[in-house]
């Protein structure tokens, strides 16, 4: 028992090691993370509130919670799986753990332990505030607060027993996909299109709701339809049940059986399958690929091109942070634009419309540029091959930057294309649009190569990959939305007191003075400052 | 082949030089030994002549090309393999060295020649297609050095080459460097393993605190024998510094 609060306690420490009781920048941290959390929690409370007055409106706040529960109950399943594959396969500390001298059950006894306190305190920090929403909007039964318990505990058990036995086979599927780099970017730009057309739409009807909540936002069509759904919404609908304290025999029946069930599951995969899978090593063996190599003969900037492109492109990490999001950026931008020009002509006219597309471009441009701040981070162990090599430290990063600029120019485009496509726009201005937005993406993208060569943050552990996020990259992101602000901001305001024309030549002046100013700043003393990191 | 006056390299915000006043001339077809205890420069000197170090003064000519005004030409004419192994592991063996001879310029009748007969010489021609990152610490240490050679390069700089290998690997290794240097090129190789160095190298140099304290000929009559007391008496002291 000794050893597993030990082992325990390495795990927490390894979480949290970088707090110290004694340092004042730990504990203003912590400050920071936990008026982060309030906000977070105040803003999912006032969202939640909304959403129930909504539904409950159209007489379905019971299925609201079903849903809400169900997204969670999903949720809870996909982050205990993904847990239990980071901390009980694929940490690189099994390995060390198994020397000392605790055994293998003690190992996966504290590492399960710390799964579960993970998700109790993740599973109590998401629910709260809609099980207390809920009782704000709803005339809740007596006793509502008393089942909060029970609920979290089904809540938090039941996904966590069916994670375990769900890790293992999907450890091996994501193994056989990983390499798959095609399809894996497709399937994940069209899953992240999917939630986020999803969100913009459900997000779309609360600002309808909000600006005239006397009326209904769904037909009685759609009331039906959503009604009869989530009555088969088992077992989720059964955790709604318990709150509300009705069905209570079926609910704790089904719930409890389902808790057994689950339990009596992974204790069989683990007993059977725990130790033989640590011992395949699979982190290793099962994500590397076989590829026949054809010997071909490449100019210094294809090869180097190529190179860049593989590094991205054969990484979940990478191609998620920057392919991905390049490939959903038009569809964000389709509904954002539509639904920030759709308010601001509502309230404020149709000037506001071309200033509003632009800070929506540049919102997002900025989040794929960022990309580039970790140019030469993601070199990682790599990095003094750059030096060793016959080529210029100049071609060496121009080459980079010539990736960064076909994607940001394809993805511009394609944003382009459909707003003008879908009316949103007129050609002109379209025209005039991925002008501004692409000499932004130059800007952006050449200040964040700079601020990697002059700080860049290497991961020398594991596969080398950037993972975390880099003050390199907060600085990007934040130099991205001051332009994105400055620009926006600006075409909104003139576009009242000056014809669209003046707003154009102005923006373009602005951006011509940030597009200079990057340039100076990328050149200057460049290759001194690459010359000077030292891994 | 390497010329190297009066080398001074000293790290940012440290006092003293990592590296000092060092002067080294390699000739043709030799291979040279760099010997030190751990902190003692060779790494930095080394890292100083394969361009990823900036040094304070002094001049590096590979092949009659400085490295600091023409460090193109100087590159082209070297080959090296780093302490650890680094190559990009998301690539497969074939794909890196084939990227490596691109950036050289070799080819292509070239690098498939090279790169067929070292694969059979370091037996890893059933592992070329394979991604990097499944192999062996022995294996990246091999696909390293086929990188290294692949263009042939007049001077092949090894920075502890045999660190961590087995003994079937280290042979093939040693093979291949006497191979390379009977065919006219220059080797230089930092080591901890003396008797490696009285082995196989014809000259050998004893850097200690940044300072080079002598170059001894190994075909000289007794010098083998004497390097292990040699290298003991020149580094008895106490490490100063640690190296970078």
């Amino acid at each position: 028992m000794k050893n597993i609060f030990t082992l325990l306690r390495l795990e927490f420490k390894n979480k949290f090691g970088d707090f110290s009781y004694k340092s004042g920048k730990s504990w203003a941290k912590l400050a920071g993370t936990l008026v982060f959390f309030v906000i977070i929690l105040f803003i999912a409370y006032f969202g939640a509130t909304t959403l129930f007055r909504m539904f409950d409106k159209a007489g379905m706040a019971y299925e609201a919670l079903v849903l809400l529960f169900t997204i969670l109950f999903v949720y809870l399943i996909i982050s205990g799986t993904s847990g239990t594959i980071k901390v009980l396969y694929y940490k690189g500390d099994n390995e060390i753990l198994m020397r000392f001298p605790v055994t293998g059950a003690q190992i996966f006894v504290s590492k399960t332990l710390f799964l579960i306190i993970n998700q109790f305190l993740s599973t109590i920090v998401v629910t709260l505030p809609f099980i207390f929403s809920y009782a704000n909007v709803v005339a809740v039964p007596p006793g509502y607060y008393n089942m909060v318990a029970i609920v979290i505990v089904f809540l938090v058990l039941i996904p966590f027993f069916l994670s375990n036995i769900l890790a293992i086979p999907m450890m091996h599927l994501t193994n056989r996909i990983r390499n798959k780099f095609v399809i894996l970017i497709i399937g994940m730009s069209v899953i992240m299109s999917l939630v986020f057309a999803v969100y913009m739409i459900v997000f779309d009807k609360i600002v309808t709701f909000l600006k005239d909540s006397s009326f209904s936002v769904f037909s009685e069509e759609v009331v039906a339809i959503i009604k009869e759904v989530v009555k088969n919404f088992i077992p989720t609908k059964y955790f709604a049940d318990l709150l509300l304290r009705q069905n209570l025999f079926v609910s704790y029946f089904t719930l409890g059986a389902l808790m057994v069930f689950f339990l009596a599951g992974m204790i069989a995969v683990i007993a059977k399958l725990y130790q033989k899978t640590l011992l395949k090593n699979i982190e290793v063996e099962g994500s590397a690929f076989r590829r026949k190599t054809r010997i071909r003969v490449r100019s210094l900037n294809g090869a180097l091109l190529r190179k860049e492109f593989v590094q991205v492109f054969r990484s979940v990490n990478y191609g998620f942070q920057y392919f991905v999001m390049a490939c959903s950026m038009p569809v964000m931008v389709y509904f954002c634009n539509k639904i920030a020009t759709q308010i601001g002509q509502n309230d404020l006219g149709d000037q506001i419309s071309l200033g509003l597309t632009l800070l929506v471009m540049l919102i997002f441009m900025t989040i794929i540029t960022s990309f580039a701040s970790t140019s030469v981070s993601r070199e990682g162990r790599n990095f003094y091959q750059t030096k060793v090599l016959p080529v210029s430290i100049k071609r060496q990063m121009g080459i980079k930057f010539l990736m960064y600029m076909i994607v940001s120019f394809a993805a511009n485009l394609i944003c382009i294309g459909i707003l003008v496509g879908t009316g949103q726009m007129d050609y002109f201005t379209g025209l005039w649009v991925l002008g501004i937005v692409q000499s932004a993406a130059i800007t952006l993208t050449l200040f964040a190569m700079r601020f990697d060569i002059n700080k860049p943050q290497f991961n020398l552990s594991g596969e080398g990959e950037v993972v975390s996020n880099s003050p390199n990259t907060t600085s990007a992101v934040a130099l991205g939305f001051v332009i994105a602000l400055l620009e926006g901001m600006i075409a909104m305001v003139l576009s009242y007191i000056a014809t669209q024309q003046f707003v154009m030549i102005v923006c373009s002046v602005i951006a011509a003075i940030f597009l200079i100013i990057s340039i100076i700043s990328y050149y200057a003393g460049m290759e001194k400052a690459y010359n000077r990191i030292a891994r | 082949m390497l010329e190297i006056s009066h080398l001074y390299k000293k790290y940012l915000n440290s006092e003293r030089f990592a590296v000092e006043d060092l002067n080294l001339t390699l000739k043709e077809g030799e291979i040279f030994g760099f010997l030190g205890k751990n902190g003692a420069g060779k790494s930095t000197t080394i890292k100083c002549l394969t361009g990823i170090y900036p040094f304070s003064s002094g001049s590096i000519k590979i092949c009659g090309y400085d490295i600091a005004k023409d460090p193109i030409n100087a590159k082209l004419n070297m080959g090296y393999v780093p302490d650890d192994h680094s190559v990009y592991e998301k690539m497969t063996g074939g794909e890196y060295v084939n990227y490596i001879a691109d950036l050289y310029r070799v080819p292509k009748k070239d690098r498939e020649e090279r790169l067929y007969k070292f694969l059979e010489q370091f037996r890893l021609t059933k592992a070329v297609d394979l991604q990097i990152k499944s192999y062996s610490h022995g294996m990246k240490q091999k696909i390293c050095i086929i990188g290294a050679l692949i263009h042939n390069p007049k001077l092949w700089v090894l920075d502890e080459p045999m660190m961590g290998l087995d003994p079937q690997s280290m042979v093939e290794i040693l093979k291949r460097m006497r191979e390379h240097c009977e065919a006219g090129n220059t080797i230089f190789f930092s080591s901890h393993n003396l008797d490696l160095v009285a082995k196989i190298c014809d000259r050998a140099a004893i850097i200690n605190d940044g300072k080079l304290h002598c170059v001894i000929d190994l075909h000289v009559k007794g010098n083998k024998e004497t390097l292990e007391n040699t290298f003991l008496k020149i580094t008895a002291g106490e490490t100063v510094s640690s190296e970078k």
